[in-house]
């Protein structure tokens, strides 16, 4: 039978029964394991791992490879020591605070902050082989560096004779190496040039630097087409290249000026030509900022920051202006920085021996020196004062010596206090005698007759055993570069001609990173010719001390010819050149 | 595997890194400090501070300041700094595991008392404090040695230390901290 489909009602609807809603499968168990790992049964733990998010900053980097210049010595190979630095001292006396560049106040970037407060400490750096210097700087002058580092105006006005030169040069040495600088220019007096270029050669000889001499076509070079990161000129040569000097091609990132009171006449020529350049920071040098009135230093302030002072600011309100931007030191006040320096002159009395053989060598070289008559040169009086000093440090028929006796006892409460000394002598056989007398003391030698190779090795043998007390030094070989701060005492045997020498001799002790107060003996046997040399040298002395600072040349304070002869009274000598 | 420290560049310029890590009111913070030969400083960077919660304490136990130290801090800082160093110098005793996450020689200033006993104790001229290598790497000494003597003798590796402090402090001061990223 056939069905139409039309025709069958198809309305059976089938009923759907609710069934319960599970949202969970019914399986034994599950109920309790999903209630388990609900709150508050389990909580979250979150990450395991740490982590931390950080920020960086990187610095610039010179654009030229500021070798170290090379050394007058050959360098040997490093020995290592196992033992670092000074012997801890018991006295637990305080270490003094790092001297180190901060930022100024006016800046503002964390970044630039960042660049000075992460900069080596200044004390010490010095010592280092990539920023040697013939002199380690005295504290207020490391603290005039630091002082210069950050600003870009900056006047330096310490009292004449305290080293702003120095100060200067080495800050911009700094700021080469640290690649914060590339291009410098010093403008100074035409008498000055020369000794800036001796400074410079002492103070930076890694730093190429060009003057300014010679016709215009050169100095045109010189200002367009040099890239000589340091350069040197007077003010009467910047003058004339005014126009050079104001070339928009001409850049700088430090002018120095010294004796900047030159620019205290505001409209001068030489005022406006300096202002003109083009530079980024502005250093002024001078020991007199204000010669006659207050308007002499808002025009020099012109220079380091124009616009500051007003030309019409009241002196009080100049003062607040200006005040973090000039540091000014006079020798009274820079004395108390030095570290501590006991210097001891002992006389000693020849032994009957010394004294005889003495008498008879003095008393028959005069007769030999005048004997000579119009033939006597220095070189003779030499030999007889190196005979005469020689027999003061030992007799030599019998060995017998005063200073050694001296030495001795001394030597014993050195040993005892667990210190150590150094003994300095201008000949090597006083010192090869005396290692044998202090062989006790673990005497070691560092002198000429020393081979190269096995200097460093002695001298870090000296720092690090505590059985070696003393080291015996020529002047020659001892008196400079060598870092001996872990010793207190120094003796000296016998004296040199100079003494900018035995003040170099004295400093391998006596500098900074020093703890304690250096204790200075000068032997003098009274009554012979080192007395007469001590007088000499004194009164010399005292008047370097006056007038120049330490970085002066030390060839300027030995004897002169004329105080050699004055040894022995001798009148009858030879005009020179006739 | 022992990884090897690099061959060390004879003559070459070196690049020392500091790795400070202070302990803050907020937990511990890294400072690293990357210098030439001389202590010229090349590159900085900073990290936030990391404070470690329950859980982290309980699970990591006794080796949690070690991983804070080394691994969290350390190794974030030395591979997030450009400037690649030829020896990492630390205050950090417990960041010396540093030493088996990265390819190069680790040395601690020695804090005073005894020597822990991950580590061997020696003495160089360029430091004023004792220095510390990881036992494990002991045999890093010669190498490091060699490095040593190449650096300026104007250094003291304690030092760089009192520099980082200062910018941390620096840092603080001007929110940096906070920021780091």
């Amino acid at each position: 039978m056939l069905l139409d489909a039309e025709a069958v009602a198809l309305d059976f609807a089938p009923e759907a029964l609710e069934l319960p809603k599970l949202d969970q499968p019914l399986e034994p168990g599950v109920r309790e394991a999903r209630l388990l790992t609900d709150a508050p049964w389990v909580r979250v733990l979150g990450r395991l791992d740490l982590t931390v998010t950080t920020e960086g900053w990187k610095f610039p980097a010179p654009t030229a490879d500021y070798a170290p210049p090379p050394r007058a010595e050959p360098k040997v190979g490093r020995h290592v020591v196992n033992l670092p630095a000074a012997p801890v001292l018991p006295d637990g006396a305080p270490v003094p605070p790092r001297i180190r560049p901060k930022p100024t106040a006016d800046t503002v970037l964390f970044k630039d902050r960042l660049l000075y407060l992460l900069q080596p400490p200044l004390d010490g750096l010095f010592d280092g082989r990539q920023l040697e210097v013939p002199f380690e700087p005295y504290k207020y002058q490391l603290e005039g560096i630091a002082f210069l580092m950050p600003r870009h105006g900056a006047m330096l006005c310490d009292e004449m004779g305290l080293g702003k030169t120095c100060q200067a040069i080495l800050t911009l040495r700094l700021l080469f190496h640290q690649g914060e600088i590339q291009s410098a220019l010093v403008v100074c007096p035409k008498p000055l040039m020369h000794n800036w270029q001796r400074e410079l050669k002492m103070w930076a000889p890694d730093i190429p630097v060009e003057s300014f001499e010679g016709d215009p076509d050169h100095r045109r070079r010189l200002w367009l087409v040099s890239n000589c990161p340091l350069k040197l000129i007077n003010y009467e040569t910047l003058t004339r290249d005014a126009d050079l000097a104001a070339d928009p091609r001409v850049k700088f990132d430090v002018v120095v000026l010294d004796e900047a009171q030159r620019i205290k006449n505001k409209e001068s020529k030489t005022a406006q030509v300096v202002r003109a350049l083009n530079r980024t920071r502005s250093w002024a040098l001078t020991g007199t900022p204000i010669e006659n009135r207050v308007d002499d230093l808002i025009n020099i302030f012109e220079f380091v920051d124009s616009g500051r002072v007003p030309a019409d600011a009241p002196p009080r309100r100049v003062a607040q202006l200006t005040s973090d931007s000039i540091l000014r030191r006079t020798k009274d006040v820079v004395a108390s920085d030095m570290p501590g320096k006991v210097m001891r002159d002992l006389p000693v009395e020849l032994t009957p021996a010394q004294r005889a053989a003495y008498d008879r060598a003095e008393n028959d070289g005069i007769i030999h020196l005048n004997e000579l008559g119009d033939t006597i040169s220095v070189q003779h009086v030499f030999q007889l004062v190196m005979r005469l000093k020689q027999i003061c440090n030992f007799d030599p028929l019998t060995g017998e010596s005063a200073k050694l006796e001296q030495l001795l006892t001394d030597m014993e409460e050195v040993a005892q206090s667990g210190r150590k000394a150094i003994v300095f002598s201008q000949w090597v056989e006083p010192l090869e005698v005396l290692a044998k007398a202090l062989h006790r003391y673990g005497a070691l030698q560092y002198h000429g007759k020393v081979p190269q190779n096995e200097r460093t090795p002695i001298l870090d043998r000296f720092k690090s055993d505590p059985d070696a007390h003393v080291i015996l030094m020529s002047y020659g070989t001892g008196s400079v570069g060598l870092n001996l701060q872990f010793c207190n005492y120094v003796f000296l045997f016998d004296r040199w001609w100079n003494p900018a020498v035995e003040d170099q001799a004295i400093n391998r002790a006596h500098r900074l990173g020093q703890k304690h107060p250096v204790t200075v003996t000068r032997f003098l046997s009274g009554g012979t010719i080192e007395q007469r040399i001590a007088d000499i040298l004194e009164a010399k002395r005292a008047v370097f001390n006056e007038l120049i600072a330490q970085a002066d040349k030390p060839e300027s304070r030995g004897l002169t010819e004329d105080e050699i002869f004055g040894l022995f009274d001798i009148k009858a000598r030879p005009k020179r050149g006739g | 595997m022992t990884i090897q420290p690099q061959t060390a560049k004879p003559g070459g310029p070196l690049a020392l890194a500091f790795l400070a890590v202070l302990q803050e009111p907020n937990g511990w913070l890294g400072g690293y400090l990357v210098t030439n030969g001389w202590g010229r400083p090349l590159e900085f960077r900073l990290t936030t501070a990391v404070q470690p919660n329950k859980v982290q304490t309980a699970l990591y136990g006794p080796t949690l300041v070690e991983y804070i130290h080394a691994d969290v801090i350390g190794k974030t800082l030395v591979e997030k700094t450009a400037a690649k160093p030829d020896l990492i110098v630390t205050d950090s005793p417990a960041a010396l595991g540093l030493r088996s996450r990265v390819e190069v020689p680790v040395v601690a200033l020695a804090p005073a008392g005894a020597v822990p006993a991950d580590a061997v104790a020696f003495a160089h001229a360029r430091s004023s404090a004792g220095l510390l290598l990881p036992a494990r790497y002991a045999s890093d000494r010669e190498f490091v040695v060699q490095l040593l003597d190449r650096v300026d003798s104007a250094v003291d590796l304690a030092e760089p230390f009192a520099r980082v402090r200062d910018a941390v402090a620096e840092a603080r001061k001007m929110g940096v901290t906070n920021r780091a990223a």
